[in-house]
């Protein structure tokens, strides 16, 4: 069990439920890549991502921003990005 | 004719592409040509792997004057780039120097020259010179080569802007969420504008604000060419896009509630493309209106024992259709399903059986199968695989098959078992897999049940 903030369970979630991931959301290390490498996502995972994202928290993300590749480097920087964007 | 410029009519100081930074003009882009192909090595093929539509074109281009023969692997798995370039001669890679390829000699675009050189004449370009080779997604590790000659791709350009009314020197744009390295993103998002005169954005656009910010940097009203999964997100954020001309999609089927919700939302047409690597784009259908494929100026359909075949000028021999279709009296045709052992994902296509194989050569793995959900409606569906492998981690194997398949056929998820639910004669009913599938979804992992 890796130690998530209740935020960072809640976006576990939305990443596990979104993706269609049979990993338990708990077991997503916080600090672990989640494209290539570490969880294997990809730019299709990335599009299915930003839409549950911005249905739930009305943050829309786009390639421009300088920070978009450190916000999805993890789940505790997603989580982190969206703490500080969301509009709902 | 014998031969046909290598683009379309514009002038020199044309906008012929949009980059990040801004335009470019055909002379810009002639020049930047030129300059590459004089630098390029001597060899018979080349990887273009740039990112950027317009460097890619720039690469492609310059490749089709020193008459190498540029190759689209479908996948960029590390030991399909190497496969294919071996097998086929390429000599080097353009691609991005954040990108290089191991064992390749890579070449970047020669820095941007502020001058713009014209000349008197456009070059041509003979109609039977092979310019391209688009692999089929290969998961054997020998992918299976379609050449692709310069009459094919003008050809499926010209029968493409006759089909939507695209007029040559339209001062429109095309902005693209699909690779250029794919045959559709080739067709439509790339040779399409050149042969035009268009406006080609050199970005794929990946989330909905990118759409909008690309669409609006580029002049005119656009031609979007994307997929279904694309234009459900578009429909689904709170994006508001600019004026369109016109939507185009391809790589899977779009839904007709889709289309409706698409065409209120961006008061656009959303017309649909039906195509496949080996033939290039062959058919269009405004979706909202008919389930029913017409076929594109030049194609003919016709029969070959029990095979549908499609066959045209430029193509060297019939091609199979990879779909079960039924073919009308009108000439048009409507898909019936995927042909057995047949599976799509995001466009790309590949063989049940290959992917099996491929999946049972892996050190440490007894048993094991890929297997197809049933599709959802404009989402891409993923395949899942059952896996026999005592002692191996699921990144064992993910680690594996990354080197061997194109990325998105990766298994989502990859479910050990004990053992698969093979029939007394060792046959893998889908009925069973199904069965297991469901089994794993519902309650985590049948180890447990």
């Amino acid at each position: 069990m890796s130690d998530l903030s209740a935020f960072e369970q809640e976006i576990a979630k939305l990443i596990v439920q979104a993706l269609k991931l049979k990993s338990d959301p708990s077991a997503i290390e916080p600090e672990a890549a989640l494209f290539n490498e570490g969880l294997g996502l990809d730019s299709i995972d990335a599009l299915e991502l930003a839409l549950a994202i911005s249905q739930a928290y009305g943050y829309q993300l786009k390639s421009s921003d300088p920070d978009i590749k450190a916000n999805f480097s993890s789940l505790r920087a997603l989580s982190r990005a969206i703490e500080k964007h969301r509009t709902k | 004719m014998v031969d046909a410029p290598l683009i379309g009519p514009y002038q020199p100081d044309d906008i012929l592409a949009w980059e990040i930074d801004g335009p470019r003009t055909a002379g810009q882009f002639l020049s930047a040509v030129i300059r590459l192909a004089d630098s390029l090595p001597e060899c018979p093929t080349v990887l273009n792997l740039l990112s950027s539509r317009y460097e890619f074109l720039i690469g492609f281009f310059a490749a089709v004057l020193r008459r190498q023969v540029t190759l689209l692997p479908q996948s960029h798995a590390s030991d399909t780039l190497r496969h294919i370039a071996k097998d086929y001669g390429a000599g080097y890679c353009l691609t991005n120097p954040e990108q290089p390829i191991d064992g390749l000699p890579c070449v970047g675009l020669p820095p941007r020259s502020p001058t713009a050189q014209w000349l008197e004449k456009v070059p041509s370009i003979p109609l039977s010179q092979v310019v391209a080779i688009a692999f089929t997604s290969g998961s054997t590790g020998t992918p299976s080569p379609n050449r692709k000659t310069w009459r094919a791709l003008i050809a499926v350009a010209q029968a493409t802007a006759s089909r939507f009314g695209v007029k040559a020197g339209d001062s429109r744009s095309v902005v693209a969420t699909v690779p250029h390295q794919h045959m559709f993103g080739l067709e439509a998002s790339v040779m399409l504008p050149i042969q035009q005169g268009l406006v080609m954005h050199a970005g794929r656009p990946l989330f909905p604000e990118d759409v909008r910010t690309a669409l609006e940097d580029v002049p005119g009203k656009a031609i979007l060419v994307t997929t279904p999964f694309h234009l459900r997100a578009c429909v689904s954020a709170t994006v508001h896009l600019p004026p369109l001309g016109m939507i185009l999609s391809a790589t899977a089927p779009l839904s007709r509630d889709l289309a409706r919700q698409v065409e209120l939302k961006f008061l656009a047409p959303v017309e649909e493309i039906f195509g496949f690597a080996e033939a290039g784009s062959i058919a269009s259908r405004r979706t909202v209106e008919t389930d029913d494929w017409l076929p594109l100026d030049g194609i003919v359909l016709g029969q070959e024992g029990p095979d549908w075949t499609i066959r045209a000028s430029y193509l060297p021999d019939p091609v199979r259709f990879p779909d079960r279709v039924s073919i009308h009296d009108d000439g048009t045709f409507r898909v019936l399903g995927r042909a057995e052992d047949q599976v799509a994902v995001a466009g790309h296509r590949a063989s049940l059986g290959d992917l099996n194989r491929t999946l049972l050569e892996i050190e440490g793995v007894s048993d094991g199968a890929f297997f197809t959900p049933d599709a959802q409606e404009d989402s891409v569906t993923r395949l899942m695989a059952f896996v026999v492998a005592p002692g191996k981690t699921e990144q064992d194997i993910q680690q594996a098959l990354r080197t061997r398949i194109d990325p998105v056929f990766l298994p989502r998820p990859l479910v050990f078992v004990p053992r698969l639910p093979r029939n007394e004669t060792g046959k893998l009913p889908r009925e069973a897999l199904r069965d297991l599938a469901e089994r794993c979804m519902g309650k985590g992992s049948p180890d447990d049940a």
